[in-house]
């Protein structure tokens, strides 16, 4: 059993969730690598009564009460409490993977969306992209409902293949996965796809609707075949082509290990993980367990080399720091963290398109940069603690200090990463040292110190770049 | 391509700080207008309509009978090109029409302040939304490297303000990827400001400093971290220089707002707010030049027209029609603006889309994903009131059953470049192309 290091627990708890206090850092490196991540994978044993008693309590998520603000706050919640972090992780992939939207689904619909992604996360893909595409959010996002014989709707059945499953070319070997034939012929197999207009809204095929023609798809390929190919004939079919297996262990990749190069050691490397899909019946569970216990996810290059989504900045900073957030009650939530989230790029329910959010770089603009500084500020100077928001005390923050400055700062950069922030640590030194008018003045972990100074580090150590990656 | 289409790493590579001097008259007490209206300026809003705008539905070909016949739901008859005043949107003696919604962009045409250019793509267009936009962006075919603005931006404005360059909205548009440049993104003039601890405003200076020495140390050349620490350093400069700009600006100009009555639609609210937003920082900011605005929900593959009322059939409401008229109202009200503050001569405005629609509509009351794509071009420098290009023919689609393209939009873009920004299409294009004409 490879051993795992306090560094590396804190690595696999950002990736895998938000991250932890060095409690919960501790706790999981203890179980070594392999035992790590079955812990985290294995979320359904994980006791998480706490945070399904504090939803009920206090959401209003049934059909005439929901609505998108309920449904944000409802995500927040249970990112920032929840007890199985890879379970939400995992959904947020998913969520941008099949990047559904609330500006054409209703509330309901992305809310029963959101349960079939966590029901299904780590499933066999066929039967995940199945359910989700027979699922009314999809059916409703990509058309399939107006996609009738005779007059198909391609929407569906072009994204399936470049964004759902292929890609347009594919990500090892360049070849094209299908042609615009293909997106044609693969939207007549989908026509007629529908959902009974009553709750709980299943699935129904509307047969005088669907075109039960002769289909040809990917001719002169090994996976070419002609028939009456349903819908569900084309899913087992997508599933099972290599260029599926690639693409979405390259997507794995870029979420949870490294940005993924063209070179030919990055594409031998999703070349191998794919074949983990390949040889394990598509098992999302095993492709992802490879993936997460792998030499190439606790190496150097591994480390800090991705952007932090917002999402990730904001519940990881109060996940590690050990800040409260109060949720409030029905219909009258804070949607602090939602909004904050919405303004620095990442709008819950609603990816800017249907390729989902651009990743790294991507949330990086100087709007978005100033949304992080400003959250930060607000998180660290908010004092109202009887109001729904985010919030940290004076004493959860005086008990990560110590009496000297260089080890204040030292500790705080350990608890929010661990970061190692160089020539930084001088500069925040001297800001703690700093008074109002420029002068020195002698650092002590007093109260008035912690409330000015203290909170003024923790936003400032927020507002380093080291901070926003992960 | 898959792999590196959305990436940008570059974007950080030899990054060099813009000057970020403030220019004399903020300090003083000068009167705006005279300084900003220099006669010399040369000012460009472009305006981006994401997920693919219905062509046929914007620059209507209401006399072609393959028109009619394509677009049994969709397509508009002669006596229904009327705008809201009731007033023909009917192009002259040419047989097409805008979309009704469009009644401001056609007083703009019969003025000669609007041209459109019929018939815009590039050989083999991309049918996805994504490499479609990163080909338009690009100006490439393959859609990778940095955005065309971004390479004219790194060849003629280092050294210029930090706001010599602006993208209204939250995240950068691959059109500003640059090598040098760092292009600030605005959403909100309100949240574009450093914050501080509001208890302690003795502390501020403190605060700041220390962001700008940590923000300013070294970083790995081309590393995440050091974008990252480019482009918070640019915001929080840049947002004090525009905290204090933008406080100057007057107009006697009315943006659409959510308590108008009636209530103008989510969409015309956005969008004039963008626009006005770029009013605010070009009359403020006599470096500010090159502006960018977005407009997203183009993709209507279903109920482009219509609502609930009349089962998605009325041609003069709904999805399209509602973006169409922001798109036509806020182009109206920003030249109406320019005016007021005597910049009317010094800006040019295009907008653009990544492909149009499928001349056939399909049975969801919509149009999947299509080629060719009118452009239009704003403004007192233009040629308007005139098309330019070719309609490609109805009766002689592609293997798809999309419209064959007339005019690369390169020719566009290298056009605006030559004859309006002083810059070398050559340069920035890779390639010179014909010009169109519509700048002389």
């Amino acid at each position: 059993m490879a051993s795992l290091s306090f560094d590396e627990g804190a690595h696999l708890l950002r990736r895998a969730g938000f991250g932890g206090t060095p409690q919960e850092i501790d706790e999981l490196s203890a179980l070594g690598r392999e035992g790590a991540v079955d812990s985290l994978i294995n979320y359904n044993q994980i006791d998480n009564s706490a945070l399904e008693s504090l939803i009920s309590a206090n959401f209003n998520l049934t059909g005439d009460g929901i609505n998108n603000g309920e449904i944000r706050r409802w995500w927040f919640t249970r990112m920032v409490f929840t007890k199985r972090q890879f379970e939400e992780k995992l959904t947020l992939f998913w969520h941008n993977h099949f990047a559904t939207s609330a500006s054409k689904v209703q509330a309901l619909f992305m809310f029963n969306q959101n349960m079939l992604l966590r029901q299904l996360a780590l499933d066999r893909f066929d039967n995940l992209l199945l359910k989700v595409s027979q699922d009314p959010a999809m059916l409703i996002w990509l058309d399939s409902i107006t996609n009738v014989l005779g007059k198909a709707n391609e929407n569906f059945g072009r994204e399936l293949q470049e964004l759902f499953t292929m890609g347009i070319n594919d990500v090892v070997t360049g070849e094209q996965n299908y042609t615009e034939q293909d997106v044609k012929e693969v939207a007549r197999a989908f026509t007629g796809w529908n959902y009974r207009r009553q709750s709980p809204f299943p699935f129904q095929l509307t047969a005088n609707q669907h075109d039960n023609g002769s289909k040809s798809i990917y001719p002169g390929t090994p996976w070419a075949q002609t028939g009456n190919l349903s819908g569900e004939d084309i899913i087992t079919i997508v599933s099972a082509r290599p260029a599926t297996a690639r693409y979405l262990t390259w997507k794995l990749f870029n979420f949870f290990v490294y940005p993924i190069t063209s070179s030919a050691e990055d594409k031998a490397t999703i070349d191998r993980f794919a074949k983990v899909y390949l040889n394990n019946n598509h098992s999302i569970k095993e492709l992802v367990r490879a993936i997460l216990t792998s030499d190439e996810f606790f190496s150097e290059r591994a480390f800090f080399s991705l952007v932090k989504q917002p999402s990730e900045f904001i519940v990881g900073a109060i996940r590690m720091l050990g800040g409260t957030y109060n949720q409030g009650t029905n219909q009258r939530g804070s949607n602090t963290l939602s909004t904050a989230s919405r303004n620095m790029g990442q709008d819950l329910f609603a990816p800017p398109d249907v390729a989902g959010w651009d990743f790294n770089l991507g949330w990086v603009s100087t709007a978005t940069m100033l949304e992080r500084f400003n959250f930060a500020n607000t998180f660290l100077t908010n004092r109202n603690t009887g109001n729904p928001g985010v919030f940290i005390t004076n004493d959860q923050l005086r008990s990560i200090t110590k009496a000297s400055s260089k080890k204040t700062v030292k500790r705080f950069l350990s608890r929010l990463g661990p970061l190692n922030a160089g020539e930084a640590i001088g500069l925040l030194r001297t800001y703690l040292e700093t008074g109002d008018n420029g002068q020195p003045v002698t650092y002590v972990n007093d109260d008035a110190t912690v409330d000015k100074k203290i909170r003024g580090l923790v936003h400032q150590i927020m507002c380093l770049p080291e901070f926003q990656l992960n | 391509m898959a792999i590196n289409r959305r990436q940008f790493i570059k974007r950080s590579a030899g990054a060099v700080s813009v000057g970020l001097v403030m220019p004399r008259f903020w300090m003083g007490g000068l009167a705006h207008g005279q300084e900003i209206a220099a006669a010399n300026r040369r000012i460009f809003l472009v305006i981006q309509l994401g997920g693919g705008s219905d062509g046929l539905n914007t620059v209507i070909p209401f006399t072609d009978s393959r028109y009619a016949s394509l677009r049994p739901t969709l397509a508009f008859k002669d006596t229904e090109l009327k705008d809201a005043q009731g007033n023909s949107t009917i192009l002259g003696s040419d047989p097409f029409g805008l979309n009704p919604a469009m009644g401001e962009m056609k007083s703009l045409y019969d003025s000669g302040k609007a041209a459109i250019v019929l018939g815009v793509g590039y050989p083999n267009q991309n049918l996805s939304h994504f490499f479609a936009t990163d080909i338009w962006s690009t100006a490439n075919t393959t859609g990778a490297g940095n955005g065309w603005l971004g390479r004219y931006a790194d060849q003629r404005l280092l050294g210029l303000s930090g706001l010599s360059a602006v993208n209204i909205g939250g995240s950068l548009p691959k059109a500003f990827f640059a090598d040098k440049v760092v292009v600030p993104s605005i959403s909100s003039f309100a949240a574009y400001t450093f914050q501080t601890d509001g208890r302690f405003a003795g502390d501020r200076n403190n605060q700041v400093n220390t962001f700008h020495a940590t923000n300013t140390r070294t970083f790995p050349v081309s590393s995440f971290a050091a974008a990252i620490a480019h482009e918070g350093i640019t915001a929080a400069d840049g947002a004090a220089q525009l905290q204090s700009a933008v406080a100057s600006y007057t107009s006697p100009v009315h943006y659409p707002v959510a308590t108008d009555n009636p209530a103008p639609s989510q969409q015309v609210i956005q969008f004039c707010a963008a626009l006005k937003m770029v009013a605010q920082i070009v009359t403020t900011i006599p470096d500010a030049n090159l502006l960018y605005v977005q407009l997203g929900g183009f993709d209507h593959h279903s109920q482009e027209i219509g609502t609930n009322q009349d089962n998605f059939t009325n041609k003069l409401v709904g999805a399209h029609a509602n973006l169409l008229r922001a798109v036509s109202l806020g182009i109206k009200l920003f030249y109406d603006d320019m005016e007021a503050h005597g910049l009317a001569d010094n800006v040019v405005m295009m907008t653009w889309t990544e492909f149009g629609r499928r001349p056939n509509e399909n049975a969801s009351h919509g149009t999947d994903h299509g080629t060719v794509t009118p452009m239009f071009v704003v403004g007192n420098p233009v040629q308007g009131g005139r098309l330019y290009g070719q309609q490609p023919s109805l009766s002689d689609l592609d293997n798809a059953g999309n419209l064959k393209f007339k005019v690369d939009f390169r020719s566009v873009y290298g056009e605006i470049i030559d004859k309006w920004l002083g810059g070398d299409s050559q340069a920035v294009l890779g390639a010179r192309y014909d010009a169109v004409g519509f700048l002389t």
